[in-house]
Order: structure tokens, then sequence, then C-alpha cells
């Protein structure tokens, strides 16, 4: 059977009626009472927001600007021809202080 | 929610509840409860409703400092209510907890009767009833849990993109493009029972 735009129309007319026709249950006073007891062992509720919090907002706050600069940062070694092989022989050949560079590294 | 001269407000009584005093928020569950439980029992599975309305109350309790006067408790609770009930699908369908509910050949036969029943009465009396909660339920199981939530919260309870997207916390055009592919998907649903 092949269902057209109208089947389908029907059939969600269908579901939206069962959909709302769900069974409520009644939370009663016990139900109030577990939830209490729950709400009262967490103690009390802490007003000032924490140090984590505090930090994950300035990390979200930072976020852009920390993108724009890294795509700033690539752009400009793209367009330098910025090669690190090439900028660390030319340190170790050109080096003014003897073997510094190389003393570093404990070579 | 509107009180009587006499009441306090809701943010008197969340002050109170953030000065220390805890027992304070009973007045809130009380107010609230039917509230919540009227939007847990639309999502989440009969059985499972009073200990989802449950686990509302107390995120709204440990979250109660970081809510804003700007907006009205009751629709800051509602938000709450609505992303436990995902959170609930999104757990159960990473741990797959419980088998998914199937249709027998009867849900066929049922429904390719309601097909070629032109008249709209197919569905008064308590068999008929029963037989399309069975069939959402097997439909909404085969759903995603972000497809799901935005399938009953956009279609099924017709609420406006913007207001969906208030209460999952998405933006209206994510709520948009999943409300529009979890509709296509309940509709291949469908046809492939019908026309199997």
């Amino acid at each position: 059977m092949k269902l057209f735009k109208r089947d389908h129309t029907k059939l969600e007319n269908l579901l939206i009626r069962a959909y709302h026709e769900r069974e409520r249950p009644d939370v009663d006073e016990l139900w109030q009472m577990r939830v209490m007891s729950h709400i009262r062992s967490l103690g009390p509720v802490r007003s000032g927001r924490g140090y984590i919090t505090l930090f994950e907002q300035s990390v979200w706050r930072l976020a852009p600007m920390t993108g724009l600069l890294i795509l700033i940062l690539v752009g400009l070694l793209l367009t330098l021809d910025f090669m690190p092989d090439y900028e660390m022989a030319k340190i170790l050949i050109d080096d003014p202080v003897e073997f510094t560079v190389l003393q570093w590294f404990g070579v | 929610m509107n009180n009587g001269p006499s009441q306090p407000s809701d943010e008197d009584i969340i002050r109170r509840v953030i000065g220390g005093d805890i027992d304070a928020f009973e007045s809130i569950l009380v107010r609230h409860k039917d509230r919540v439980v009227d939007i847990v029992r639309k999502h989440v599975p009969y059985h499972e409703v009073e200990e989802t309305a449950h686990d509302v109350f107390v995120r709204a309790y440990q979250s109660l400092a970081t809510f804003k006067k700007r907006s009205r408790f009751e629709h800051w609770v509602s938000a709450i209510a609505v992303r436990a009930c995902y959170d609930f699908w999104r757990k159960r369908y990473r741990s797959r907890e419980l088998p998914m509910s199937s249709l027998s050949e009867e849900h066929q036969g049922w429904l390719e009767g309601v097909m070629q029943d032109r008249s709209d009465r197919s569905f008064d009396d308590r068999v008929s009833q029963e037989k399309a909660k069975e069939l959402l339920a097997w439909a909404l199981d085969r759903l995603s849990p972000e497809d799901r939530m935005v399938l009953e919260l956009v279609y099924l309870e017709g609420r406006s993109g913007r207001e969906t997207a208030d209460l999952l916390g998405w933006s209206v055009a994510n709520v948009k493009v999943r409300s529009l592919r979890a509709r296509r998907k309940l509709r291949r649903l469908m046809a492939g029972l019908v026309e199997a």
C-alpha cells in the first residue's frame, strides 16, 4: 500500500492524538518527601559562582580571540615563508658566539 | 507564577533558599511540580516519570544560584525538565538498557485499516487509542534522542522553533534542520510499515 501526502497527514494527526493521550501519574506526598530529603542531603546552595565556573566562562570568552590570533599567526607564517629546518640550520651556521646553541642542546 | 498578595514570589523564595533556608525550596516544589510532571510525562515512559521529575528538582536546586531574574522561574524550570528528559534518552540510547518496543502483525493490519478508512473516526475506541500509542512508541524508539525530542516538541506539541530552541538550549537553525529531518524519518518509518 503506497502512502500519499494526505495519508501521512492522517497518520501524523493520529500520532499527535496518541501523544496527548499519554497517562499522567499523580505524584504523591511521599514523592515530595523523597525529593526534599534528597535536597536536604545536598546541603545549602552555593550562592557564589565557583572558581571552576568562572574559569570556564573566561576560557570561552577568550576562545574567539585565541582562534583569531592563531589564524593571524598561521597567515603570517605562510606569507613569511617560514621553514623551521632552514631557520635552525641558519642559526647554527651563523652563530656568532661559538657553539652556544649547540651547547644548549647538550651536543 | 502569579501568586496572591500574601504569597511570596518565586524570587523571594529563591532568595531565602540561597540564603541557607533549604526547607523553603519545598514551596517551589509544591508550586511547580504539576508543570514539571506534565512536561516529563510526555517525554519519558510512564514508570520513569517520578524519577525524572525528582531529578529535575534536584538539578533546579543545584543550579538555583545561576537563575537570572530576567526570565520567569516556570520557564527556567521547564527548560530544566525538557533537558532532563533529553538526557534520559541520551543515557538510555548509549547504554541500550531497554529492548525496543516491537509491533505485531495485528498493528500492521490495524494501521492499514486506518489508512483505508476515509473517515476520521478510526481513533475513537480504546483499542485504537492503545494501538496508536504503541505505534508512536515504536516509531520514537527508532529515532535518535535528538530527533525524538525535537519531533515531540515541534510536531507533536506544536511548539515554535524559537521556543524549542530555548528549551533545548540549541540554535533555532539547528531545531529547524533537525525537526525537518526527524519528520522525514518518521514518515519513512510509517511508510515502511504500511508498504511492507
